[in-house]
């Protein structure tokens, strides 16, 4: 099974959020909907592993750290973001990073 | 796309996900039976969404575009007539002036029409509702929000005239198309509907005292305005004080509606707590609040004495706050203004910049800390990317 790591970003959640719309119009069954978002998991760890290839570099202070069920938590602040094209500064950012070492994706 | 060389990767993965997802899903769709136009809604929806959030630029449908294209030649021309008449506005300013406009005035130049209008956009702007949510919560009848009612009937029957009141407050007073009466108070944070005022007086201008909306309580959601008060009639003179202040909550917290309920209280006494009937039946469509002192319902009831004895502090503030919810489950929240660190509330920002990724490795070493990371998305400060790979250093 893919993570679902990643159902908490602007396409996961837009994507949440519209099916809840056509759950709630009675549309489709919760049970569809689960199967999409499954699904949604699947393509979006396929296509972050294969469609995206470039490099950031990041740089700030840790203000907090947490590492529980083989999932990282960090909190930074004052973090430079940088690619070859630009730089992002922000005040403060929260990284959530569970484990690459064997995802169960047969992409690779 | 020749002159773009270095062009945004996120909306074509973006793209390319929706298309996988929702071709991988027709399937899904068509065994339960489901139709394939529900697939497309979904697909809509979907796409509108991600265009809403403007995470990501450049992001949309090739009807979408054709929209788009469509609806920038409207506004360029819209802007170009704008323009032409706010140059011949500085010579007519004069005649806006304060006591003799009136809102019953029908022959004002057109000119006055249009100079407000984008000073009441940047003001809108500024309050950083959008128009949608200002129209829902205004709860205006039409489709329309109130920038399109102000900005489309521009030559036709809206005026603007500012008021000044007897307190000095500059109002804006508008007078749209279809006969409402907007006050707009540039500190405020809303626009709130007026009705028909009896009588407008030049030389005491009564103006209506706009109970402002209640910012919001917590920070957490601005877009979710608890209360709007609609004042009906209002007449600020001194000698008698009507109010029929009609207490509209909107789908807010729990804890909210306590604090709200206190406040409406303050404001109908200010004015001399008229009709607090009316409120107070409306406020009780809401799952009946009521101050629990004792009782069932404790969370506590199992402690020690002592632990009791603290607790019933807490408990007693939180029964005001909560309105005495059984179980107190949402307990941790409304406590969380005592707690002495500061993380709680700052994590519940709108935008917080998150990155969700996985990690290859992440080394310490003292308290100088590695990350290589992969495979993430990033939403900074609104915006959406992505990276194969990510190396981070941070200093603990």
């Amino acid at each position: 099974m893919a993570y679902q790591l990643y159902r908490n970003t602007t396409l996961g959640n837009s994507l949440q959020e519209s099916l809840d719309e056509l759950i709630q119009t009675q549309q489709i069954t919760p049970q569809l909907a689960l199967q999409v978002l499954l699904q949604f998991d699947k393509a979006i760890n396929t296509a972050l592993a294969n469609r995206v290839c470039n490099r950031v570099n990041f740089k700030g202070s840790l203000n907090t750290y947490r590492f529980c069920d083989n999932v990282w938590t960090f909190v930074l602040n004052d973090v430079e973001f940088r690619e070859v094209t630009d730089l992002v500064k922000v005040d403060k950012v929260k990284i959530v990073a569970c484990d690459g070492k064997n995802t169960g994706n047969a992409a690779e | 796309m020749a002159s773009s060389a270095n062009s945004n990767p996120v909306p074509k993965l973006y793209r390319s996900v929706i298309e996988d997802v929702i071709n991988e899903v027709r399937e899904l769709f068509l065994d339960e039976g489901v139709d394939e136009q529900v697939l497309m809604e979904l697909k809509t929806l979907w796409e509108n969404k991600l265009m809403q959030s403007k995470a990501v630029e450049g992001f949309h449908t090739e009807e979408q575009a054709a929209l788009q294209a469509a609806a920038h030649q409207q506004a360029q021309q819209a802007t170009q007539q704008a323009q032409a008449q706010q140059v011949l506005l500085p010579p007519q300013q004069q005649v806006t002036s304060w006591q003799s406009t009136r809102p019953t005035v029908t022959s004002a130049p057109q000119q006055q029409v249009i100079v407000q209008d984008p000073k009441i956009l940047q003001h809108m702007s500024a309050t950083g509702m959008s128009a949608a949510a200002t129209a829902a919560t205004l709860a205006l009848p039409t489709g329309v929000s109130p920038y399109h009612q102000l900005i489309t009937s521009q030559g036709n029957l809206s005026q603007n005239c500012y008021i000044k009141t007897a307190d000095g407050q500059i109002l804006q007073f508008v007078r749209a198309a279809n006969g409402a009466q907007y006050i707009i108070q540039p500190q405020q944070q809303m626009v709130l509907q007026q009705q028909v005022l009896p009588q407008m007086q030049p030389g005491g201008v009564q103006a209506p005292v706009i109970q402002q909306v209640l910012a919001p309580l917590q920070g957490g959601h601005p877009q979710q305005t608890g209360v709007i008060i609609q004042p009906q009639q209002i007449v600020l003179t001194g000698n008698k004080v009507q109010q029929n202040a009609q207490v509209m909550q909107m789908p807010g917290q729990p804890g909210q509606v306590q604090q709200i309920q206190q406040q409406v209280q303050q404001v109908q006494q200010a004015q001399g707590g008229a009709a607090p009937g009316p409120p107070q039946q409306q406020a009780k469509q809401q799952p009946p609040m009521m101050l629990q002192v004792d009782g069932a319902g404790d969370t506590s009831s199992e402690d020690e004495d002592e632990e009791e004895e603290e607790y019933d502090e807490d408990e007693d503030e939180d029964k005001d706050k909560d309105g005495g919810e059984d179980g107190q489950v949402e307990e941790e929240p409304l406590n969380s203004e005592d707690d002495v660190s500061d993380e709680e509330d700052q994590e519940l920002f709108d935008t917080e910049n998150v990155v969700v990724c996985q990690y290859d490795k992440i080394h310490r070493s003292k308290n100088k800390w590695k990350f290589h990371l992969k495979d993430g998305i990033m939403n900074l400060n609104g915006r959406d990317y992505v990276f194969s790979k990510a190396i981070g250093d941070a200093e603990w």
